[in-house]
């Protein structure tokens, strides 16, 4: 790798870096499930991960009975009430899960705990789904006035976020480590950046270039650089919108 | 506890519907003595349990497998299979007690892995319409944009066909497919238990509003399960349909969703 291309990539990273990276995010989930279990006061609450195949959901964080053996479990994604609501898509809830067979041998088999009741949500942005959140032996609220799966969906909400922002740093550090790596010998980091561009499927090219945007912006002055985050800003507030 | 959505239907909240046709629909001309016989339901879900004493008998269906090598990027199997969650069981049992001579279909398009699921959706879908099914129950959906082209296409395809395609919306506040299209009947749960009580939202893009909370459904092995879903709620308005189009075949989708507003419970 060039000499300029590493000094190039250390003000980047120095520049970009602080302001991009989230903190902790496994520590984020696991405070949310300890929360989520405290607000609806029940057994336990995990949240699992699709694995890079696609075939199973590995438990990443989980709060109350059996936390200890949960984390690390890896599930088929094939069957069950957290399987199903992730092919759907869909939440669901299920008051006497010990009524299916299937279920209860499954989860007596890996956690020794099995639960009465069970409800779970997909975790999915507009780009993919990537887990699920479920909440075990919630208690027993008056029915008309709980409105737990709106609640649960808000703690959805913030796991699809936090993992998503993360995904899309260590996406971005990805191409930006994978340019200085791939970068010539005294080639700069702006000609690495657009051979990576080129090299990169599509959602990663885009990616890119954003940071070749962002590494050319941090080369103007303080006014340019303030009028260039206002823009984003704009653009970032219309585009919300949009989605809405 | 109420699935998202189900807050559109709560009183006080859901509009009454003051609209007047020129001559009024009752229930009893929607579906009076209908047992939804010749009416072909698809089942778009885990696969159907036909033994299980609330479903009855499946008449037919297929596994819809993810293919990279397939031109759409699925392929179909035809033939019976079992369901691997139960839920698709729930939904058929849901349609039985409403149309109780409705010939049902499983089309398996839920387990394996996750890739290659908005394929394995639409080829399921494209079967179904194939093999002319004239209700699609999907209580299933997806959030992912770039398949928001793909499903249209085919939601236009089953409008065309007068296919009925009836979706459970998700639970989060964004756009989800296919449910979002004004062709489908997109249902949501109210917190009714009358398997008959039929809401319509004037406010759109959630439609219906149905039972689907607290619910007894049929399960794997038999058995019956106490379950809460939007996913629940969708076979009930399904079933509505079908039992409507055994009296009245022919009737388009849009002519089936007025139908529907004309007989809803908060319909003047």
């Amino acid at each position: 790798m060039g000499d300029d291309a590493l000094a190039d990539l250390a003000q980047l990273a120095a520049d970009l870096g602080p302001v991009l990276r989230p903190r902790g995010n496994e520590e984020f989930l696991q405070a949310l499930v300890e929360t989520a279990r405290l607000v609806f006061d029940a057994a336990a609450c995990s949240i699992a991960l699709l694995d890079e195949d696609e075939e199973g959901l590995e438990f990443r964080v989980a709060a109350g009975v059996g936390a200890e053996m949960t984390v690390g479990l890896r599930i088929p994604i094939d069957r069950g009430i957290a399987g199903w609501a992730v092919v759907a898509g869909q939440p669901i809830a299920i008051d006497d899960v010990r009524q299916d067979p299937r279920f209860a041998a499954d989860v007596a088999e890996t956690t020794g705990y099995v639960p009465r009741s069970i409800m779970a949500m997909p975790l999915e942005s507009e780009q993919r789904t990537f887990g699920v959140i479920e909440v075990l032996d919630r208690r027993q609220s008056g029915g008309e006035g709980a409105e737990d799966m709106e609640l649960l969906a808000l703690f959805a909400r913030q796991a699809t976020l936090a993992v998503e922002t993360s995904r899309i740093f260590s996406n971005l550090g990805q191409a930006l480590f994978e340019a200085a790596a791939l970068a010539a010998p005294g080639e700069d980091l702006r000609s690495a950046l657009e051979k990576r561009a080129i090299a990169a499927p599509r959602a990663q090219t885009e990616l890119a270039e954003l940071a070749l945007l962002f590494h050319d912006l941090g080369r103007l002055g303080g006014e340019e650089r303030l009028a260039a985050a206002r823009i984003v800003d704009d653009f970032l507030a219309y585009a919300r919108k949009r989605q809405r | 506890m109420k699935p998202a959505w189900a807050w559109q239907f709560e009183p006080g909240t859901l509009q009454r519907i003051d609209t007047q046709l020129p001559a009024s629909i009752a229930r009893e001309w929607a579906w009076g003595g209908s047992t939804g016989a010749g009416i072909k339901v698809a089942v778009v879900d885990s696969g159907i349990d036909g033994s299980h004493p609330l479903v009855g008998s499946v008449a037919g269906g297929a596994v819809v497998l993810a293919d990279p090598d397939a031109t759409r990027g699925a392929r179909v199997i035809e033939g019976p299979h079992e369901d691997l969650f139960g839920h698709g069981t729930a939904c058929a049992a849901i349609i039985r007690a409403a149309a109780p001579d409705a010939e049902l279909y499983s089309v398996r398009v839920l387990g394996e892995k996750l890739t290659g699921r908005g394929a394995v959706f639409a080829e399921g879908m494209r079967w179904a319409l194939a093999n002319d099914m004239d209700v699609l129950n999907m209580s299933l959906s997806t959030s992912r944009a770039d398949y928001y082209g793909l499903f249209h296409e085919i939601t236009d395809a089953a409008y065309f066909k007068r296919a009925m395609v009836v979706c459970a919306v998700n639970n989060v506040r964004m756009p989800s497919y296919p449910s979002q299209y004004a062709s489908v009947f997109s249902v949501a749960a109210h917190s009714g238990r009358d398997p008959f009580h039929l809401d319509y939202n004037p406010a759109p893009p959630v439609e219906f509003g149905a039972p689907g909370i607290d619910l007894e459904v049929a399960w794997l092995g038999g058995k019956t399960i106490r379950a809460t879903g939007n996913s629940f709620a969708a076979p009930h308005i399904s079933g509505l349909i079908a039992r409507i189009l055994g009296k009245h075949p022919g009737l388009t989708p849009f002519q089936m969703k007025t139908v529907l507003m004309a007989v809803a419970d908060n319909a003047s």
